[in-house]
Order: structure tokens, then sequence, then C-alpha cells
């Protein structure tokens, strides 16, 4: 994709981003603040009609990211949508799976291994840890030590 | 106790436990029951419930989620009974020693059942299928029955008895 095709495209989220990083034709970041996250997933899943891949959860020291991913299969372009949630003692993003029901278990698994909660989940559980597995104990944070 | 013991090992009935195995060992495991390598030459064969089993093929580190069904498993499996450990998870967890969601290796998982299980080790990432009959055969040869008349009443060799 083009830089100025892109710029024409996400145009109407413009505003709601803190940057368009270009790594290569076929790879751009666009990290956003959390509040963003689910009207921009929105736009690129159903405006621009890109599949939605796969999501991953960062523990950044300073701050979490959730990076949720998309595929223009047609250009062979991935976006990343890149949120960063400052509040590391309650850590709150909004849920793209009312709008993306495939993001359903990738989000439950976040929240397992990492304790975002994900506002408007419809069906928050425990996925794949343990069932004898502690409340509250994220095994995947860094002030996690085995 | 003589008789209980030659009859684990006449003719070995295995039952498959999976407790977070990566597969790799499990496809062995099956390679064995093809013609290639047909352990059911040996009497050796897959049951589908540990309640017809003599002994416990286990792969995989053991779980936490994992380790409660392998306890069940073996409280269900007919005694005596032999627990094969295959592949390197199942003996030491292997590259997942140090991992947040390992139960521990699978005989201390086996022992808090039964302090005194006999348990076999074949290591390999994934063991050779010959391995695998080696460590059987192996195994065998070490339960051995103080008296030997089973053997004797027969009139041929206990089957994979190396002795």
């Amino acid at each position: 994709m083009q830089p100025n095709e892109l710029d024409n495209l996400l145009s109407p989220i413009r505003d709601k981003l803190t940057g368009i990083e270009r790594k290569s034709d076929t790879r751009v970041f666009l990290p956003c603040e959390a509040e963003h996250v689910s009207e921009i997933c929105r736009f690129l899943f159903e405006d621009l009609g890109l599949r939605f891949v796969i999501s991953t959860g960062i523990d950044a020291q300073d701050c979490f990211e959730v990076l949720h991913h998309f595929s223009d299969d047609e250009s062979g372009c991935f976006v990343t949508v890149k949120a960063f949630i400052r509040d590391r003692e309650a850590p709150v993003l909004d849920s793209i799976t009312p709008v993306i029901p495939g993001a359903e278990w990738i989000e439950c698994e976040m929240h397992d291994l990492l304790g975002i909660e994900f506002r408007n989940h419809p069906h928050m559980r425990r996925l794949i840890l343990s069932d004898d597995w502690p409340d509250g104990v994220y095994p995947l944070r860094k002030e996690i030590r085995t | 106790m003589d008789w209980r013991l030659w009859s684990l090992k006449k003719s070995i009935w295995v039952f498959h436990v999976n407790t977070g195995a990566c597969n790799n060992c499990d496809i062995e495991i099956v390679n064995l029951l093809t013609p290639k390598f047909d352990v059911e030459r040996f009497g050796m064969k897959l049951v589908g419930s540990p309640r017809h089993a003599d002994a416990l093929l286990v792969t995989g580190g053991g779980t936490r989620q994992a380790a409660i069904r392998l306890r069940e498993v073996y409280r269900q499996t007919a005694k005596p009974c032999v627990v094969f450990c295959m592949g390197a998870c199942a003996c030491g967890m292997g590259i997942f020693e140090k991992g947040y969601h390992m139960a521990g290796p699978i005989d201390s998982i086996v022992r808090q059942v039964d302090p005194h299980a006999i348990i076999a080790y074949v290591p390999g990432c994934p063991p050779k299928p010959e391995a695998m009959i080696a460590g059987v055969v192996k195994a065998l040869g070490v339960l051995q029955p103080k008296e030997k008349y089973a053997t004797e009443r027969i009139g041929q060799p206990v089957v994979a008895d190396p002795r």
C-alpha cells in the first residue's frame, strides 16, 4: 500500500491515532490510546473490510500494549492497531468482540494471562489457565517470578 | 503374587495418556501400531479404557490441569500396572521445567497417588519407536518373578523376557 493511498484510507480516523508508523509497504502500525481502540477496529473491519487475524498482549513495564492485527488480503498488507493502556493497576480496554466475534477467545486469553479487563466482552471466563489457578495471579506479567 | 506378575507381563495392554504433550510422542506411539513396528506381535495393544490396561503410556510434562486427570486415570488402572514415561517431557518436564503451568514430572504426580508405583522412563524428543520397544522390553526384564514356575508351565519364555 502506497503512503498517500494509506493516508486517504485512514483519513476518517486520523484524529484518533497518535501516529502512523509505516515499517514497509506491507506493514503498518497504528498507535492509539486505549479509549479509541474499538472505534478504530470497527472502522478497519467494517468500513475497510480488513480481516481480523489475531491480537497480542504485551506487558511493557510502564504500560500494557494490546495489538490487534488486521490483514488486507488483496494487497497483502498487515495493519496493526496498537493500543496503550497506561493504568497498570486496573488495566481496562474496550472489547472488540461485539464488532468482531472472532476476537472472543484471544481476549479471554489476554484476560487470563495479563489480567487486562475487556469492557463489554459478552462471555468473559477462564479459558486456558488450569481450574485450580489462583484468582488475581497473571502469569505473563513482568512481576511474576517462577 | 506370581501369577499376577505373569499376567501383567504376558501381553501388555496399554492405555495412552497425554498430559500436555506436543503430539510428537503421540504420533510415535501410533507409529508403533503400524505394520512396520507392529507391537501387537508382542501382545501389546492400545485399549480405550484404563480399566482394561496393564500399562499407562504417559506423554507430556504433566500440566496442572492434566495432573488431576492423570492421578484419576492411575487410580482407575487395574493393579499391578506399569507407568511408562515416554519422551523427555514426561521423564523430567524437558523444556517446560520452569513453566508456570506445570505440576511436576510424571513420576512425582503418579507417586502422589501410589508411592510404590512401577515407573519406567524412555527419554527422547520424541523417542524412536525402536527405543520405546526397547524400553518396554527392559522394563519387563526387570519385573522378574522370584519363582520361575510361570515361564516353565507355559514351556516358553515370557514374551519380551530377555533372559
